[in-house]
């Protein structure tokens, strides 16, 4: 399977990255909303995309709501990884389209239950 | 004039014990096994250069949050958060540092009534000065190997919202 990490800070996305990596997950970076709009132009449709809220450019909220709105993406799951905690933040992302939520500071374990809760741990996905 | 304001009615919303747990938590999750910072009660004695990033918070009561570290100490934190053993450029340890203030402030924010926005990590080599009207409400002081981290939060008066963020900065 294959991941879309989007996050301004490079060392979020080292930490992220590694997490998927040791999953199994192939992973394609981006510094934020813009820059993930042009990798998913430009390469095979990734499983799932991380998505961080606040970055220049285009923030997250912003990416969740263009990829929801083309058909072509409709397959990705996309999930916000981010810290902006209040319920109010979760429930506008996952109106624009967010399928999952997970609030930073986050452990390995709570990425790998999100991801079986979205069926993406490689091991569910492949049984 | 009365801004009818009292830092102890902010300190209500942060306290210094959740800021100990949000900074405890960040540590649990991304510097793994590595020895933690341990609280120190007395005031710190600042010499030397510092690092710091700060993000603000927008809203009814504006604020900043920030992580202040000695220079010969911040490639360390970030080499742990890194992961590399590597020698690290500036601009690492800069993302790195202000990730942990991102992450921080988010936390922060979610316990603060109407809050706004955060604000993109800022880098400084001293410890920014918050805008007009905000207290620091929030403060760790900890011990970490050769040195100290000390982590802030200043929250400001709901009556000067629309002045600023909170950084300090117009």
């Amino acid at each position: 399977m294959r991941a879309l990490v989007v996050d301004d800070s490079r060392a979020m996305r080292k930490i992220i990255s590694a997490s998927l990596r040791k999953l199994g997950f192939e992973i394609v970076e981006a510094g934020d909303g813009a820059e993930a709009l042009e990798v998913l132009k430009s390469g095979p449709l990734p499983d799932l995309a991380t998505i961080d809220w606040n970055m220049p450019v285009m923030d997250g909220l912003t990416l969740v709501t263009n990829v929801r709105a083309a058909r072509e993406y409709r397959s990705m799951t996309m999930m916000m990884v981010t810290t902006e905690a209040e319920h109010g933040q979760i429930v506008r992302a996952l109106a624009a389209g967010a399928h999952e939520y997970l609030i930073k500071p986050f452990t390995t374990d709570a990425l790998e239950e999100k991801l079986a809760l979205l069926g993406l741990m490689p091991e569910v996905a492949g049984a | 004039m009365s801004v009818g304001f009292e830092v102890e009615e902010l300190g209500h919303y942060v306290e210094d014990e959740a800021l100990e747990q949000i900074v405890y938590q960040m540590w649990d999750s991304y510097f793994g096994t590595t020895e933690p910072p341990y609280p120190v009660f007395e005031p710190l004695v600042v010499e030397g250069p510092v690092q710091c990033a700060s993000v603000s918070i927008s809203g009814a009561r504006p604020g900043l949050v920030t992580i202040t570290v000695p220079d010969h100490l911040a490639p360390a934190l970030a080499a742990v958060m890194l992961q590399d053993d590597g020698e690290l450029a500036q601009d690492d340890v800069d993302d790195s540092l202000g990730e942990m203030a991102n992450i921080i402030a988010g936390n922060v924010k979610a316990l603060v009534p109407d809050a706004g926005a955060l604000g993109l990590p800022v880098l400084a080599r001293a410890t920014p000065r918050p805008g007009r009207g905000a207290s620091e409400v929030a403060r760790l002081d900890a011990a970490w190997r050769e040195g100290w981290l000390s982590f802030v939060v200043w929250l400001g008066d709901p009556q000067a919202a629309g002045s600023g963020d909170g950084s300090g900065r117009e």
